[in-house]
Parts: C-alpha cells; structure tokens; sequence
C-alpha cells in the first residue's frame, strides 16, 4: 500500500509538471521583498492536487509555509526546487517532515547553489560559449549565433530536466552529495582553463589598438606600428590587455570607470596621433 | 522604420528580457535570445541585414560577456541596450560604434527598469499571500502569470516607442557628427571589449600566473591566426592534462601520507 502511495505522489508526470513550472516562471514577478518565493509557490500550486488530492486544507498549508523568501541560481540551482518537492511529497505522504526541517534545508542550500549556480553558468559556461560563437562570426555571420542556441539548449535543457529529477528524487541528501564531491572542483578547473585561452582567443580577434605615431627625419622615416609588428603581430593589444587586467581585476576598477579610462585613452591618443583608427 | 518592425522588435524584446517566462523562463529567453549576438541576429532578420545585425550584436557582446547577476543585482541590463541600441544605429545606417555608444547610456536605463520592476511587483506578492490567505489556490498559483504585466509594460512599450520613434532623431544626430568624433568612437570601440573580457578574468583567473593560459590564446590567433575550433580543441587539451597534473599531484601526496 505505502509503496503504490509513494508512486502516486510522485510520479513522472508530477515531477514533469513541477519543473515546467519552474522552468518558466522562476523570475516572472521578480521582487525586492521575496525574490523568486512567489515562483515556488506556484511550482507547488501547479501540483497541488496530485500530493493532497481533495484535500484542500492541507494544500493551503502548503502553499502558505512557501510564502517566503526564496533565491537561487534558477537553472543549475534547480535542484533545489526539486529538492523541495521531493520533501513536500515525501511530508504529503505522512512522513514525519517537520515543516522547520523543509525550511531549514531550503535556505541552506540556496545560497550555495546561488554562488555556484552564478560563477558556473552566467560566469563559466556561457561566456565560453559566447566566445567561441564571436570566434564563428567574425564578419557578421550567421553561424556563431546559431552554434550559441544549438549548444546551450542542448547542454541545459537535459541537465536541468536531470539536476531537478535527481533533487526531488533523493531529496535533501542528494544537494549535499553534490556541494561535497571533488567532481565539481575538477569541473570548474577544466572550464576555467578553457574559458582562458578562448577569452584571449577573442581578445586577439576583436580587439584593436592601432599605433598611429610615425617619427620623421629628414628622408628616415619611422613607422612605430611596424616596428611593433615585427616584435610580435598584436603586441599594442596585449599590453592594453595587461594594463585593463592591472586595473580591472587587480585595482578592482568598476566596469563603468574603465570605460571612461578607455574614453580618455581614445580622445587624448587620437589628438596626439599615437592612435590611429585602423592599421596603415 | 515602420511600424510593424517596431512592434516585432518590441514584442522579441521584451521575450527576451530578464524576467520574461515566455520562452523557458532564461533558457531560450535572457540565457539565448536574450544575448547580445543572438538578439543581433534577430534585430538583423527583423530590419533585413543579418549580417549587420551580427556584427552590432558582437560589438555589444563582448562589452558585457562578463556579466553576471546575483540575486537580483544588475550591474548592467542588455536588453534595451540590444534591443534599442542595434535598430537605431542600424536606421541609421552606422557603424557598430554608435550601437556601442547608445548600448551603455541604454543599459543604465534598463537597470532603472529592473529596480522599478522589483518594486512594482511588491503589490502581486501581496496578493498571492492574500490568496492564500483565502483558499484561493488557484489565484495563488496563477500570481506569477498575473504580474508579469510589469514586465510586459517596462520592455514592451519603451522599446516600441523608442525605436519607432527614434529612428529619424538618431539619423540626424549620425549625420551632424564630424569625423573626428566617429574616428573617436571607433578607437574607443576598438578597445571596448576589453571591459567584457576583463570582468570575466576576474572570475577564471585565480592567480596572476594564470594569465599564462589568456596569451596562450592570443598568441594563437594573434601570431598563429588560427580559427576558433581548433583553438578550443587545444584548450580541452591544455586544461586536461592540467587537471591530470592536479589530480596526479594530490594522490602522490596522499600515498606519501
């Protein structure tokens, strides 16, 4: 009896169902007070009836221990939805879950996954995408916009559909079992190195700084940019990138004041000559 | 710029904003159209010059590649800057400098916006907590549905007023600027992505030697011109036997314990 109540609580579809809901609606009334509570809510809402069926009460006491404070890095934090309501079912399937366990473990794991949920995929995954698609397009092609969408969808689509499956599956433990393992640290080392090179792949590609400034004496002619080039091509480039580096990542200079720095570089380099707009 | 492609502009713009949960939530949204060089190919399709579009979406990209979110903060939004700033350079008829140039007084803008939205929204938590409250779970569960109305005003409207109606004033500005500024913008332009790139060290570099890998990169295009694939297949490479070192090192560490 107790096993086909389990089936029923959670089935396929119920999970299914749950994390459409999440997928979808996870920062629509994105808000000062509860962040991404309201989406939470909804999650359970929309699954209402399967973990209490005509039980209308103890839906409402559901609903209301999630009207709080919720947040975390939606898509590789969706684990923790699902851990929630893997816990919810498990509670609607008369398990002893007191409701402080549910909140304890929901708002010790959000902050995590947030942090590594936030470095991994807006800070790692995606800018190393973005960069080899920028490598593809390098005169306006169509092809690295659409590399970008094949591969993201194809990397994110399943792996949500398995970090949330996987968190309401095995509940609280599996979260921990995650945030412990040195998988993740191996992981986050390879991508880094990766996103590395790339980042300085395109820095090559993109970015320009063209000396401009050419000596003359008499019938010498000395051309700086060619003397640079002939150090080594892109020498100009890689030491602005050096001194953006000095400044942005050592001096922790805000993003809008180094583009005022570039603005300065701009205009005083233009009217003194040293740069030019593009290479003679 | 006629209508019909303002109102397309508007309508992908605001799908592809932050909090939009049309398309997957962030998934095909914020995560995917939502990126600067993906919204420029779209732009491209909808003003009809994808290569353009790409070209301004790039530009715009590598300014903010390094952006991330956390909690709610927003140091800067893309949405409007891509989806104001590439049609209007493009009515235009200018470089991707001035897409650039309009990008970052555009996503200060869209910052407001979001904050406003945060605030805005308030008033549907309370109705959800009021529906609760009630019984209503229905109402409770359809809440998030309800508000994204905010949403839906703060990116539709103003990018269909802005470029339906900035087009003409933009043209004018482009054609009044003297050279000067333009070769200015352009030498700004040039450097630009370097602020993308750098926001992004500031995550993958853990220590100065580090930088190490960056070079290795450039030297590859720079001094190899080399394309982009074969440039990932030697990062894999060079982060694999890396991390093998790594792993190499602790378990003969281990083993000596």
């Amino acid at each position: 009896m107790a096993e086909n109540a389990t089936e029923t609580k959670l089935s396929k579809k119920t999970i299914a169902r749950a994390y459409w809901s999440w997928m979808f609606f996870n920062l629509s009334v994105q808000n000062f007070e509860r962040m991404q509570g309201p989406a939470v809510v909804k999650m359970l809402g929309d699954v209402r009836e399967d973990l209490y069926p005509g039980d209308p009460e103890a839906q409402k006491k559901m609903l209301a221990r999630h009207a709080n404070f919720f947040n975390t890095e939606p898509y590789l934090g969706s684990l923790v939805p699902g851990v929630i309501l893997g816990m919810e079912a498990s509670k609607a399937e008369g398990a002893d879950v007191p409701d402080e366990l549910i909140d304890s473990i929901k708002t010790a794991l959000m902050g995590p996954f947030a942090g590594i949920g936030d470095s991994l995929l807006p800070g790692t995954i995606i800018p190393i995408l973005l960069s080899i698609a920028l490598g593809l397009s390098p005169n306006g092609e169509l092809l690295g916009p659409i590399f970008y969408v094949v591969v993201f969808l194809a990397i994110m689509l399943p792996l949500t559909r398995f970090l949330f499956t996987y968190g309401a599956r095995t509940g609280a433990s599996a979260a921990s079992a995650l945030l412990e393992s040195g998988i993740k640290d191996r992981i986050v080392s390879i991508a880094q190195t990766v996103g590395l090179v790339v980042v300085g792949a395109v820095t090559a590609s993109y970015t320009q700084v063209n000396i401009g400034l050419v000596f003359t004496s008499g019938d010498l002619t000395i051309d700086i940019a060619s003397i640079f080039s002939t150090l080594m091509p892109g020498l100009p480039v890689l030491l602005m990138a050096f001194l953006a580096y000095f400044l942005m990542v050592k001096k922790k200079w805000s993003a809008n004041r180094m583009i005022l720095f570039f603005l300065i570089v701009a205009i005083v380099g233009y009217f003194t000559t040293i740069l030019t707009v593009s290479a003679a | 710029m006629t209508v019909f492609q303002a109102l397309l502009l508007a309508l992908f713009g605001w799908m592809s904003s932050i909090y939009s949960p049309v398309l997957i939530g962030g998934l095909l949204g914020w995560y995917t159209i939502g990126r600067p060089l993906v919204s420029g190919a779209i732009i491209g399709f909808i003003m009809g010059d994808v290569t353009t579009g790409v070209i301004m979406g790039a530009a715009i990209q590598m300014l903010y590649i390094g952006l991330v979110t956390p909690g709610g903060s927003m140091p800067a939004d893309v949405n409007y800057a891509s989806w104001i700033g590439i049609p209007l350079a493009m009515a235009a008829g200018a470089g991707e400098e001035y897409a650039l140039a309009l990008a970052v007084p555009l996503s200060t803008l869209g910052v407001l916006a979001v904050y406003g939205l945060c605030a805005i929204n308030l008033f549907f938590v309370h109705m959800q907590d009021n529906a609760i409250d009630k019984g209503n779970l229905k109402l409770a569960a359809q809440v998030p549905i309800i508000g994204q109305v905010t949403n839906f005003v703060l990116r539709f409207i103003p990018i269909f007023v802005i470029d339906l109606f900035g087009a003409d004033l933009i043209t004018q500005i482009v054609n009044m600027m003297p050279v000067q500024v333009t070769d200015i913008l352009q030498i700004f332009a040039n450097m630009l992505p370097l602020v993308g790139f750098m926001l992004l060290m500031r995550v993958l570099c853990k220590v100065d030697f580090d930088l190490i890998y960056f070079c290795i990169g450039f030297l590859l295009v720079a001094v190899g011109g080399m394309a982009m694939i074969p440039v990932v297949i030697i990062a894999l490479a060079i982060a694999y036997v890396g991390s093998k070192g790594d792993f190499n090192a602790k378990n003969a560490e281990e083993e000596v314990e």
